[in-house]
């Protein structure tokens, strides 16, 4: 399946990209495709799927489109 | 008594004399500084109904027991006063070296009273306070008179200016330092013409008492290379603030078009990636090692420095998706001195009442040359339109009838931050019982409810996590007057400001006495509120009601045929009021006053409101 990533402030440029479309095994879970993001693992983030918000254990959808965010706190 | 200096300056304007008061230890500790000092000032010195604009108004400047030492943004200042734009309380913060200077000057505060013969600038030189006259100044902007100071004193004074926001009352005019820094969204900047006072300018070469100076001088320093390594480290200041604005726009939660949509295509052309390839320069607080401030140049080639809020609020929220432009109105609002947040909820509440009929006008979405004009109107009072602008949204829907009162992005007369929270329903609450009204500094939950809670989930803990904001955010970091940042944005541990507390004046203090001050600086602003509109307690703890129409719906995307539902939402406010220990009308019990050392407060306030 395909998913599109979509990354969020600092993880930009971390991570080395925008956004883009990443092919995943079809039963792969949000963990899955996190794992193959260079990103600290350790760093709070929240994962939204189409808006809301998905754990690490959550089976991905083809055509899914994933955002990857800091923990902002709000300005 | 060490950290505290012990002194207020007390400025007359009318009769241009000056003293210096001294404040007892008791009362530093039961109201710290900053919000706390002006919260309790401010109840005692006026009279309920007092007119904002009056000379009888007066204006506070606050700073905290940590004011002037080297560590981790704290180079801010509390300004306050009795609000135009709301009619209660109202204060901001903003970075300026009055922070420092004002207290080596030897005060921890000062009040201005009374009003001016003729545009004035007050400037204080230690123990010596000059009348000077302003009148070069008055009638320009902020950029101009900052830069004529700068000239006259140096760049290594103390600033608060206003400009022609102020001058002309306009209700949320701020007030603005260091060309570039603002505080003050209800108004303050009124307050400040309103008594003919263009400017303040502080210079101070006193010591600052401390119990423990060379402990503070290390552990703020190093703290401060600290936070400069984890802000390197985490890249946040690479977007700054704006890095929320794409997150916002993909979760529904971007204002756009007066918030009757959560989401926009073009949203990305005004995103913090956007924003950071466009930086000129960038700018910051005194003791910041975490800059936000990013400047672009705009529309005209000004230089303009844009946060999260005013991009969205001037942007998406005006159906403006062009960053120079943004800049340009952005740019305005600096110049004349006026709230960025409630000048772009204003201009978009204009454009959607002539869009629904309730107005008549020339103003549409997405008109950026005519926002300009219409900013200088305002700014100006110039004509019917303009002195309409002025008055705020709030004003303007009251004006305008037609049931426009919905969709005027507002609580208690302040308008909101730039969170779409249609269906948002914790932030939704932190702005309804935001106690000067919508303001974000109070408590923002909104990745809270979204990672650990359903998004339309109206429980207990939402309430519970906006509490607990509030007193960290609109209570700890608004009475020490430090800014927020290195904690929220980076982590930065709270433990670290009663450290600093200590260090200073040689208490013991933890993270729950900052708690308990808090919550008495929280019920005090409550009581301003009460004894101006005793019979609206409650109904001022709700957010625009436009959050609640159906009619409002996203007809697509994440929340699509979404909105706030009225019945969980009184549930909610419910699970507030019980946990902070107020009545059903959202009025503080006795016994919770009473437990906050606030019985004499609260018998004074049972003149306007029988308390439970």
């Amino acid at each position: 399946m395909k998913v599109t990533v979509k990354l969020i402030g600092p993880l930009i440029y971390a991570a080395g990209f925008s956004e883009k479309e990443i092919t995943l095994p079809d039963s792969a879970a949000a963990k899955d495709l996190f794992a193959r993001i260079k990103l600290d693992k350790k760093r709070p983030t929240i994962i939204t799927r189409n808006g809301n918000a998905v754990s690490a254990a959550d089976k991905l959808s083809d055509g899914d489109r994933i955002v990857v965010s800091p923990l902002y706190s709000g300005g | 008594m060490k950290g505290w200096i012990g002194n207020i300056l007390r400025v007359n304007l009318t009769s241009k004399t000056y003293k210096k008061e001294s404040f007892t230890e008791e009362f530093a500790r039961k109201w710290v500084g900053g919000r706390g000092f002006a919260v309790k000032i401010l109840y005692d010195e006026l009279k309920p109904g007092i007119d904002p604009l009056g000379p009888e108004n007066k204006l506070v400047v606050a700073l905290g027991p940590i004011s002037g030492i080297p560590a981790p943004n704290t180079g801010k200042c509390i300004v306050a006063a009795k609000s135009p734009l709301t009619g209660f309380y109202g204060d901001g913060n903003l970075g300026t070296k009055v922070s420092d200077q004002l207290r080596k000057a030897g005060y921890d505060a000062m009040i201005v009273e009374g009003k001016a013969e003729k545009p004035t600038m007050l400037y204080i030189d230690d123990d010596k306070v000059e009348f000077l006259s302003a009148e070069e100044m008055w009638g320009k902007g902020t950029y101009f008179s900052n830069d004529w100071i700068y000239a006259k004193y140096g760049k290594n004074v103390g600033v608060l200016n206003i400009g022609q926001a102020g001058e002309n009352m306009v209700r949320y005019a701020v007030i603005r330092s260091m060309e570039g820094r603002a505080g003050g969204r209800p108004g303050i900047g009124a307050v400040m013409g309103s008594k003919l006072l263009k400017a303040i300018v502080v210079k101070g070469t006193k010591t600052i008492p401390q119990a423990d100076p060379a402990a503070l001088k290390a552990a703020g320093y190093g703290d401060l290379k600290t936070v400069h390594e984890m802000d390197k480290k985490s890249g946040w200041s690479i977007q700054s603030t704006n890095g929320v604005l794409a997150w916002c726009n993909e979760v529904a939660a971007l204002p756009v078009e007066n918030c009757r949509k959560t989401s926009h295509p073009d949203a990305w052309k005004v995103d913090g990636e956007r924003l950071n390839n466009a930086r000129v320069a960038t700018y910051g607080c005194p003791s910041c090692t975490m800059k936000c401030g990013i400047t672009i140049h705009d529309k005209e080639g000004h230089e303009s420095e844009l946060d999260y809020e005013n991009v969205a609020l001037l942007g998406p929220n005006l159906n403006i998706f062009e960053l120079d432009q943004v800049g340009s109105l952005n740019y305005l609002c600096d110049e004349y001195g006026m709230d960025t947040m409630s000048a772009g909820c204003t201009l978009s509440f204009y454009a959607d009442a002539i869009a629904r009929g309730a107005a008549k006008g020339d103003f549409k979405f997405g008109d950026a040359e005519r926002g300009k004009e219409l900013l200088g109107m305002a700014a100006r009072r110039e004509g019917k339109v303009g002195n309409l602008l002025a008055e705020g949204s709030l004003r303007m829907a009251k004006e305008f009838g037609h049931n426009s009162e919905a969709y005027a992005l507002q609580v208690k007369g302040l308008d909101i931050a730039a969170y779409n929270c249609k269906f948002i329903p914790g932030q939704a609450l932190s702005f309804g019982v935001g106690p000067m009204g919508a303001h974000h500094k109070e408590a923002w939950i909104i990745t809270f409810e979204l990672k650990n809670s359903t998004r339309d989930s109206y429980g207990a803990d939402k309430a519970a996590k906006v509490i607990e904001l509030q007193r960290i955010r609109g209570g700890m970091f608004e009475f020490m007057v430090a800014c927020r940042f290195p904690w929220i944005e980076l982590g930065w541990k709270l433990d670290n400001y009663p450290r600093y507390f200590n260090l200073a004046t040689g208490l013991n203090w933890t993270l729950d006495d900052m708690w308990e001050v808090a919550d008495r600086a929280y019920s005090m602003i409550k009581l301003h509120y009460i004894r101006e509109f005793p019979d609206s307690t409650r109904k001022g703890d709700y957010p625009p009601a436009v959050w609640f129409d159906t009619a409002n719906s996203d007809k697509e995307g994440p929340i699509a045929g979404k909105h706030l539902d009225m019945e969980k939402y009184d549930q909610l406010l419910q699970h507030y009021y019980d946990q902070r220990g107020y009545d059903k009308r959202g009025i503080p019990t006795k016994e919770t006053l009473g437990k906050l050392g606030l019985s004499s407060e609260a018998s004074a306030a049972e003149k306007y409101a029988k308390l439970s």
